[in-house]
């Protein structure tokens, strides 16, 4: 504030970086995270004041909680213009709709392999629209299939092999156990509808890139089918649970930490530290009989794509210091920050190298890091398309509730989202 | 007396004197737009110039992020907006709110009117009481009713369980269906407005003639028929007012459903629908037909009021 | 009447619950869940000094200065063009009273499109008269159609004996008239400024942050961490923003009855 005083001057041209003694201050609008604004809580408020320099100091706001209103909070300042906007995290459901309206600084040519040498690729698919790098990898999620030891050994499942969804179903049917889904209205249940036709070899938008009017879809497909069936089997077994149909991460973790019914879940890393075995925490058996695998097949023999997410950071075109906003972004991307970053919130990082550093492993032992690696490495991104808000939201609708999906809802989810797409159907 | 008449009535000399305006009555008139003129311009300029650039929008094909893409399709949006079915869910939506609020607010406001309208002592506080809701933020009110609602956090499952010895369900998850969802939202608004209607019925009653009432006692009508027969033709102005008021409020309701449901379970009204279309979608023109549709639907609303019922609105309140 | 105290209690109740009563509410509470067994302020200090600071206390400031600035215009104007309706006599009249009265009828959630795609051309997004605007649609023509209400009751009897003792309109209405009418432009204020202060939709659509008031953000408010919720600190909010409206509804109870009830019924 005092800073902002002292410039009168430069605040009056419309600038509201205000710099003092030539030290820019570059505004990071964050996403909620485990650190919060404390400076030293571990999160990217820790990375923004760990990565201010003498040029510039990294402020940072926080966005609300749920990725569709980050995306409203962000679109709205884009779309007005703000030039207090220099540095965001942006979910990758909704970074092509802002890379297509033409929001983003373009990556500096000298800096692209920076920014992609030794990264994972679903991370660098995720930044990437219509073959251009337009935002920097950060941080990058997956899913993994997360199991009680005992549940399988009752089971007669050999979890050394890739299983199959029809195979925890049966072996979550024959030990009376459930399997934690997240398949509520939001995001997270098109995460796992992309991962069941990714897995099946199928793909929801085949030209993500094209406008709104010429989209293709591939839903109603053999592996929109596949996806539909084990939607289908998951809920009315009765292995997704009493409230599948309310189920996001955090129901599917409470209802995997039930005592009893605890048998599968395909759920993000951050399970391992939430298990943790500590005061207040029912589960104690995490370190004798959680175990993790990669994610389901869809078909059996053909290899799994598991979900990925994570956050992408992305330079504003309005920010007046998009050269220093690259360079704080290489700061906070760096490999050391990733790793610290990896410990202080769970969220695992994009680069590589840091899934063999040591403190990493002892954070997720017993195989983890890899198997987060790896899934990483074979994971499929949902669509990259500027229309994905709307198509999510379409998939969400058609296949809620999840006991209500047939062999009829791939296509009627296509046929419903290409109307919406033309405008010739509200959601 | 009301506005109108009284015009009419002061008009009426001042038109025997028409050929021969005086300068009194230029001056006045004169004055009289130098007074109400700035106010009425003001209000056109910031309120009417939104309205018909609406309208305007609404004949596009036209989304925020991609405005090169932006096409006229003059009435095509209302096309497709009139016959689409998540539309008329809302307005489905939006009526039943509209429908069951008004009834209960009706009859509870009622309820109170009649008791403040009797007791003459403890009217202070009766008055106290009853405003609070009123002066409470909707949305501070719509998170009060969310978290009293939400299982394991909220007051209403534990109560409810206790009331009935343990009949419903101590975790019954409100949020979790379109009715039970609608019926917490309901609940909302009858507390936050009823308050307001028993406030304008107050004053209708006040306008009931005592006297008639007395006379009716005397000729040994029972409660209900003096109430019926009596007291609601004569307050009948109000009634309706009140009734209109609150029904063009509620048709337009968004901030209580948004805080609590956000529209999950089909519980999206038609403003929230308005409102997910042109800033969630940002589909500025589909929106924008959205947008002239509910205002439309306000508008037959009121003019059924005023036509049908003869509502005078014109008419303020002048002893 | 019990009714009509409980939700404004339980916000209270639930403002003076720690994290940790969230997390086992069954042994931390009493009365079936309302009452927290230990009082605990930190969610007041949250807002006023701790990780929600930066978003409350700003949004208050921004709700009382662009409340206090469409009262002050709304009233100030709506008062000349009130008087002129209940006291003068001029064509147009019904006029400004049937379109004050459609456009208080016109949904707020549909004038948000159009001025969001105005403001961000002139660069009113995110500004406090960007805000103030807005809100005038709110007041203003509530605000003319109340105090016409409310100077159609004043006795203008002593009005026309300063007339004829040789005071122009302009004199008669600073002189005598004015005084008459102060109270019912009070209570149009306090009315206009309650109608306002409670708006979500604009301000949540409108703002960012540089404006932003306090309804909208309530509504993002942000936990500790991306899994915990902000209750307890929206409820604290929520209780400092209340009381104040609420002390002002009580002193001025009898005078706002008045306002709300002469506005639409025929006295």
């Amino acid at each position: 504030m005092t800073v902002a005083v002292a410039t009168t001057g430069l605040a009056a041209c419309g600038s509201s970086s205000s710099a003092s003694g030539g030290r820019v201050t570059l505004n990071w609008y964050i996403n909620p995270d485990g650190g919060g604004t404390n400076p030293t809580g571990g999160g990217q408020a820790q990375l923004a004041a760990e990565c201010s320099t003498s040029n510039y100091k990294i402020n940072v706001s926080v966005l609300p909680n749920s990725a569709s209103d980050q995306q409203t909070q962000l679109l709205r300042r884009l779309a007005v213009g703000d030039s207090t906007v220099d540095l965001m995290s942006v979910d990758p459901a909704y970074i092509s709709q802002f890379a297509a309206a033409g929001y983003f600084a373009p990556v500096p040519a000298n800096m692209v392999s920076t920014f992609t040498a030794g990264r994972v690729q679903s991370s660098i698919d995720a930044s990437t629209y219509d073959g251009k790098l337009i935002g920097v990898p950060f941080w990058a999620n997956t899913q993994v299939l997360w199991y009680r030891k005992s549940v399988v050994a009752k089971a007669g499942l050999d979890m050394s092999k890739p299983v199959t969804w029809d195979q925890i179903i049966a072996a979550a049917q024959k030990t009376k156990t459930d399997i934690g889904v997240q398949a509520a209205l939001y995001e997270g249940y098109s995460v796992w509808i992309n991962a069941l036709v990714a897995g099946a070899g199928g793909q929801i938008v085949e030209n993500p890139s094209a406008s709104a009017g010429d989209i293709k879809m591939g839903l109603n497909s053999a592996a929109g089918r596949e996806a539909a069936a084990i939607i289908k089997k998951v809920a009315t077994t009765g292995v997704g649970g009493p409230a599948m149909g309310s189920s996001e991460e955090s129901q599917a973790l409470t209802l995997f930490s039930t005592a009893g019914s605890s048998g599968f879940m395909v759920n993000w890393p951050y399970v391992w530290a939430a298990l943790a075995p500590g005061a207040g925490n029912p589960v104690t058996w995490r370190n004798s009989d959680l175990g993790f695998a990669r994610y389901p097949e869809t078909v059996a023999g053909k290899p799994s794509a598991p979900p990925v997410g994570g956050i992408e950071l992305a330079v504003s075109k309005y920010s007046k210091h998009t050269a220093l906003a690259y360079q704080a972004a290489a700061c906070i991307t760096s490999v050391q920050h990733q790793e610290q970053y990896m410990i202080g919130t769970g969220n695992p990082a994009s680069s590589k190298a840091v899934y063999t550093m040591p403190a990493i492993l002892k954070a997720f032992p017993n195989g983890l890091a890899a198997l987060i690696s790896s899934s990483l490495d074979a994971g499929v991104p949902r669509p990259l398309s500027p229309y994905w808000g709307d198509i999510s939201t379409g998939l969400q609708e058609k296949f809620s509730p999840p006991n209500a999906v047939n062999q009829n809802t791939a296509a009627s989810a296509q046929s419903f989202i290409l109307k919406v797409l033309a405008g010739k159907a509200l959601e | 007396m009301s506005t109108v008449s009284d015009a009419a009535g002061s008009a009426a000399p001042a038109a025997k004197r028409r050929p021969v305006l005086s300068d009194r009555t230029k001056a006045e008139r004169k004055l009289g737009w130098y007074l109400a003129g700035p106010a009425f311009i003001i209000m056109l300029a910031v309120t009417l110039y939104p309205i018909l650039y609406a309208i305007w929008l609404s004949f596009f094909n036209y989304r925020l992020t991609d405005p090169a893409a932006r096409k006229f399709v003059f009435l095509q949006n209302y096309v497709y907006a009139l016959s689409d079915p998540l539309f008329w869910q809302t307005v489905e939506t939006t009526f039943f709110i509209v429908v069951v609020t008004l009834i209960f607010e009706l009859v509870i406001g009622m309820g109170i009117a009649l008791v403040m309208h009797r007791i003459v002592l403890p009217r202070r506080t009766l008055r106290t009481i009853v405003l609070i809701p009123y002066s409470i933020i909707t949305v501070v009110s719509a998170f009060a009713w969310l978290y009293a609602a939400t299982p394991n956090l909220g007051f209403i499952d534990p109560w409810l369980h206790t009331l009935t010895f343990g009949l419903t369900d101590p975790t019954y998850n409100w949020f979790g269906g379109r009715w039970s969802s609608l019926f917490v939202i309901c609940a909302s608004e009858i507390w936050k407005t009823t308050p307001f209607m028993s406030l304008l019925l107050l004053a209708g009653l006040a306008q009931v003639d005592s006297s008639m009432e007395e006379a009716a006692k005397v000729d040994g009508a029972t409660w209900w028929q003096r109430f019926y027969k009596v007291i609601l033709p004569n307050m009948k102005g109000a009634l309706m007012v009140a009734v209109l008021f609150r029904t063009l409020d509620a048709v337009r309701i968004y901030d209580n459903p948004q805080v609590m449901t956000g529209g999950a379970n089909d519980t999206t009204t038609l403003s929230m629908l308005v409102g997910s279309t042109t800033v969630d979608r940002v589909e500025i023109g589909m929106g924008s037909a959205l947008a002239v549709i509910l205002f439309i639907i306000v508008l037959i609303i009121a003019a059924i009021f005023v036509r049908l019922f003869k509502v005078d609105l014109t008419s303020t309140g002048r002893s | 009447m019990i009714w009509t105290l409980v939700p404004l209690l339980w916000i209270f109740a639930t403002s003076l619950k720690s994290p940790s009563v969230f997390s086992a509410p069954a042994t931390s509470t009493e009365f079936g869940l309302f009452w927290p067994k230990h009082i605990y302020w930190g969610n007041y200090s949250v807002i006023f000094t701790g990780g929600a600071k930066d978003l409350f206390l700003p949004a208050l400031w921004h709700s009382i200065i662009v409340c206090v600035l469409a009262t002050v215009i709304s009233v100030v104007l709506a008062t000349f063009c009130a008087y002129a309706i209940a006291r003068l006599n001029f064509p147009g009249k019904k006029v400004i009273l049937t379109t004050a009265l459609a456009l208080s009828f016109f949904p707020a959630i549909a004038m948000v499109t159009p001025l969001f795609n105005l403001w961000r051309q002139v660069h009113l997004y995110d500004t406090i008269p960007g805000l103030v605007i807005p809100y005038i649609t709110l007041t203003l023509p509530l605000s003319i159609w109340i105090l016409a209400a409310f100077f159609q009751q004043i006795p203008w009897e002593m009005e026309q004996a300063a007339q004829v003792d040789g005071a122009s309109s302009w004199q008669a209405f600073r002189k005598v008239v004015a005084p008459l009418a102060a109270p019912g432009v009070f209570t149009t204020a306090i009315i206009a400024f309650f109608t306002a202060w409670n708006d979500f939709v604009f301000s949540s659509n409108l703002t960012s942050s540089n404006s932003q008031t306090v309804p909208a953000a309530l509504a993002y408010f942000t936990g500790a961490s991306q899994f915990q919720q902000p209750t307890g600190a929206i409820c604290a909010a929520a209780v400092v923003v209340t009381i104040p409206v609420v002390i002002l509804v009580l002193v001025f109870q009898r005078r706002i009855v008045a306002g709300l009830t002469s506005g639409a019924v025929k006295g």
